[in-house]
């Protein structure tokens, strides 16, 4: 697929709209290349190469909305689909803040989102690669006898968005990862671990002998795992673990919660909620990131927008309907239906993982949790962990079984640590951090 | 979507460098619904996703590939993409194919082509949201949405067996969110299946929301959880998701084949009190998890998994089944033609048993009574999972009385299903509306159970007054 031939296919469908009776119109066109190696053992499990693509498109009319996807672009079915949209509208009340945006552009620089070695990179290489990381991983420690696998894949991709109001944009990325998860057992006790890195660039990977040996050491030192006693300690987030609670702090900044008071944050633009080392940002402009892009899913310019500055809430995060709703100005976070994160990271600290654990007397150090529902209405955080106990500033026994929970007005409040090694893996991503007191129920 | 010829060519060419087994996945799936917010509907959406995924089967090896482009020329390249697996492991010459269009009796209405005037789905969202509105003076804000989903799926696999399944699907759910001196609380209510929106006219949108407003509404006034080991009393029907969790997952053959499950190897091994039984079942009548035939065109049925607390067998796909030398169980399941099958749940339940949810309740001195469950996770090796409960509530001295929020239990499968020490005999199927995420995949599912206690296992919530 040639770059404008993505742009013609989203114009023609916004002229399609138009014709058939939208007063205005957005189409998104995407097409992605897909490659997925997935080696166990000795063996290639699995091998998956597949090209896909779609229109996505947002029609109004007199402050009334619909939406319409399609992966079928043939004229008649397009033509169809949109038809169904347009009826929708009339049973959609009518809006003052539907529309298209009031602003859009690019944002203007270059953001270095693709890699040429990724779009060359021949089959067998990669095949070579996902068998190497297994091979590695299985030889890093006499008890990793099995895997669920070591994964390599990587994606090409060119987003092309065209509107009514005239604006037409374009941009193409890249992104690889490598990943395994092997299994160690002792005594008839079986244990899993999971670590993995991603970048849009294949240098920014981090190598297969440093990725197979923290996913070996995650998966050995858990044997012995007990139940801690149910206390009140303090909390060491390991970074892919602060992460996840990132992303639960996204959700309470979106403005699309806020608006409809599933947000604890709600009302609290000004106020210092968190302590004084929590900044959070979010910028879609940085440069090579898998977060970033020159224009978001509505056409509006990417930029860097203060969340958190120094534990006070600055700003909430807007596309342009939430925007004009909540009387703010478009953040450019739109996904083209929803808002989304660009590059949403909590500012790294200093000194590292194992200076922040040497530097607490009692508490847990958290390296893994399941479970996902946190009441962002009430701001309300409670998972299953694993981790270590921490005594006297060392990992003193491997802890399961348990959970953390607390209030995320109390956990911010009480961010105590944070340390350097954030890593950009993903959109959502944060450094290590300590909070300073948390509910363990455990015994 | 495909002739006949054009599946045999595809599969021929998937096949090329020889192979096991290939199979075309053919879908259209056709979505449609409307979202309300703030009182108003605040938008309709339409969707159709087509294509066509080609997999080629060679020992424990599969090689994938899917196009969303229907031409022939995208086709064959996809088939092609796909054979590239024999050449990098060891595969047999494959020998002639002969398709048959195979007729599985349906499970579900096969007539419906489209969706029903707009103003039906709509008229149901309106209906909910006054409710809810209308059910408490603190209810401050109701979302909804409605949506009918029509999927077709036809399947051509390198046995000779061409399959067509026609599947709807309807889904209605109502979140509401209370709110009262600066606390907050909130609830939510789904449920549909696999039949029409008419389902609605007895199951009412009003009783619905009426149960979101109130869920939120009970938890606006709730107090933080306790925190710590405790008895715990698992409601009918939606407490299903501990079965689920717990138990199900662990039970997927693609675990087991590859021993990565702590329950590999051991079926006829007692791996629960014996007053568990449990079974997973692709067949009931207008649940979520029934198929007709599942994403490999076998039909959907139903399995012993558990029965009174001995492991009796696992959930296998095609790919595990051949390399454990069993049959396949119609547990094939895939979230859209973009991805491999996996081993996975239809509609998983426990049956009922012999006590009256009462004398369960009476016989619990200090515990929490997990009416429902927001959801759960669980990790496959060494058995431990979570369960967000979304309405609970404290046991005291044999009485149930305050409700208490955001509760999330952790423990580990084996060592709850051990201490299981009564089973109500008020079995019941959930509410439609779970969702299972595997592997990044999506499917509908089911789950269903009586009242249950568990003698011990540890609440993870906030309270100060800990033991």
């Amino acid at each position: 697929m040639i770059n404008n031939d993505a742009i013609e296919i989203a114009a023609r469908a916004v002229d399609l709209a138009l014709e058939l009776g939208a007063r205005s119109a957005e189409a998104s066109f995407s097409v992605t290349q897909r490659f997925h190696v997935e080696a166990r053992d000795t063996t290639v499990s699995k091998l998956e190469r597949s090209t896909g693509s779609g229109v996505h498109l947002r029609l109004w009319h007199d402050g009334h909305r619909s939406s319409v996807v399609s992966t079928d672009l043939q004229p008649e079915a397009l033509r169809s689909a949109i038809v169904r949209g347009l009826d929708q509208l009339q049973y959609v009340a009518q809006d003052p803040y539907a529309g298209l945006p009031d602003e859009s552009g690019a944002y203007h620089g270059d953001l270095a989102l693709v890699d040429p070695s990724i779009t060359v990179r021949d089959d067998a290489d990669k095949v070579a690669d996902a068998l190497a990381l297994e091979r590695a991983v299985r030889a890093a420690d006499p008890r990793i006898v099995n895997s669920s696998g070591s994964h390599y894949s990587d994606a090409s991709s060119s987003i092309a968005l065209a509107n009514s109001n005239g604006f037409r944009g374009m941009y193409s990325t890249t992104s690889a990862s490598r990943s395994t998860v092997p299994l160690a057992q002792e005594d008839g006790a079986k244990r899993t671990a999971h670590y993995g890195t991603a970048g849009r660039f294949l240098r920014d990977l981090e190598g297969n002998a440093h990725v197979a040996a923290v996913a070996a050491q995650r998966a050995v030192e858990m044997f012995g795992a007990r139940k801690p006693p149910t206390m009140r300690a303090a909390v060491i987030f390991e970074r892919d673990v602060a992460a996840a609670l990132l992303s639960d702090i996204f959700a309470a900044v979106a403005a699309s919660n806020v608006a409809v008071g599933n947000s604890w944050l709600a009302d609290r633009i000004g106020e210092r909620v968190g302590s004084k080392l929590v900044t959070i940002v979010d910028d879609g402009a940085l440069s090579g990131r898998l977060g970033s892009a020159p224009f978001d899913g509505e056409g509006v310019a990417t930029r860097r927008t203060q969340v958190f500055e120094a534990g006070v809430l600055r700003s909430f995060l807007y596309d342009t309907y939430y925007a004009r709703k909540l009387g703010a100005r478009t953040t450019g976070n739109s996904t083209g239906g929803g808002i989304g994160a660009n590059n949403f990271y909590l500012e790294p600290g200093s000194g590292s993982l194992a200076e922040l654990i040497a530097a607490t007397s009692r508490g847990v150090l958290v390296l893994d949790t399941i479970g996902f529902a946190t009441e962002h209405a009430t701001g309300t955080y409670s998972r299953g962990a694993r981790g270590f106990m921490i005594e006297n500033g060392e990992l003193a026994y491997p802890i399961d079984e348990f959970t953390v929970a607390g209030n995320f007005p109390d956990v911010l409040a009480a961010v105590d640590a944070v340390a350097s090694d954030l890593r950009f893996d993903g959109s959502t991503v944060s450094p290590s951090f300590r909070v300073a007191e948390m509910t363990i129920s455990g015994n | 979507m495909l002739d006949h010829d054009t599946l045999t060519r595809l599969l021929e060419r998937a096949l090329r460098y020889g192979g096991d087994y290939a199979d075309v996945f053919c879908e259209r799936r056709r979505m449609y619904g409307f979202r309300l917010q703030d009182g108003h509907i605040h938008d309709g959406a339409t969707s159709v996703t087509q294509g066509v995924g080609i997999r080629v089967v060679t020992g424990e090896s599969a090689g994938y590939a899917y196009s969303d482009d229907l031409s022939l020329d995208a086709l064959l390249r996809a088939a092609e993409a796909a054979s590239l697996i024999a050449r990098n492991a060891p595969a047999r010459a494959f020998g002639s194919i002969d398709l048959r269009r195979e007729d599985v009796p349906p499970l579900y209405d096969q007539s419906r082509a489209d969706h029903a005037p707009a103003a039906r789905y709509v008229d149901l969202l309106e209906r909910a949201d006054r409710t809810a509105r209308g059910y408490d003076s603190r209810i401050v804000a109701v979302n909804a949405n409605v949506s009918d989903e029509l999927q077709d799926v036809w399947i051509a696999t390198s046995d000779g067996r061409f399959v067509h399944d026609h599947r709807p699907m309807v889904t209605l759910g109502v979140h509401a969110v209370a709110s009262a001196r600066g606390e907050r609380g909130s609830g939510y209510a789904g449920d549909g299946g696999r039949t029409s929106i008419s389902y609605f006219d007895d199951h009412r949108p009003e009783a619905l929301a009426a149960d979101a407003a109130r869920i939120a509404a009970t938890n606006l006034d709730a107090e933080a959880a306790p925190a710590g080991e405790m008895e715990i009393v698992v409601g009918s029907g939606g407490g299903g998701v501990l079965l689920h969790e717990a138990v199900g997952h662990g039970l997927e053959s693609d675990f087991n084949r590859r021993g990565t499950s702590l329950y590999s190897g051991r079926v006829g091994e007692r791996v629960a009190s014996e007053l568990v039984t449990i079974y997973d079942d692709g067949n009931l009548p207008e649940e979520r998890g029934s198929i007709t035939v599942d994403d490999e065109g076998v039909p959907g049925q139903h399995k012993v998994l558990v029965e009174r607390g001995v492991l009796r067998g696992y959930m296998q796909d095609s790919l595990n089944a051949r390399l454990m030398g069993v049959a396949p169980t119609g547990s094939g399941r895939r979230q859209s033609y973009r991805f491999l099958p996996q081993p996975r749940m239809c509609n998983t339940y426990m049956p009922a048993g012999e006590s009256t949810p009462e004398e369960i309740i009476a016989s619990t001195t200090r515990g929490l009574y997990a009416k429902s469950f927001a959801g759960g996770q669980v990790e496959i090796s060494k058995g431990d999972f979570v369960f967000m409960v979304a309405e609970g509530y404290l046991i005291e001295n044999g009485k149930v009385t305050a409700p208490v929020k955001n509760a999330t239990i952790v423990g580990n499968g084996p060592d709850a299903m051990t201490k299981v020490v009564a089973v109500g005999n008020d079995a019941r199927l959930a509410r439609r509306h779970y969702t299972c995420g595997k592997g990044g995949q999506n499917v509908p599912v089911g789950v269903g159970m009586p009242t249950v206690k568990i003698a011990s296992i540890t609440v993870g919530g906030t309270a100060d007054d800990q033991q």
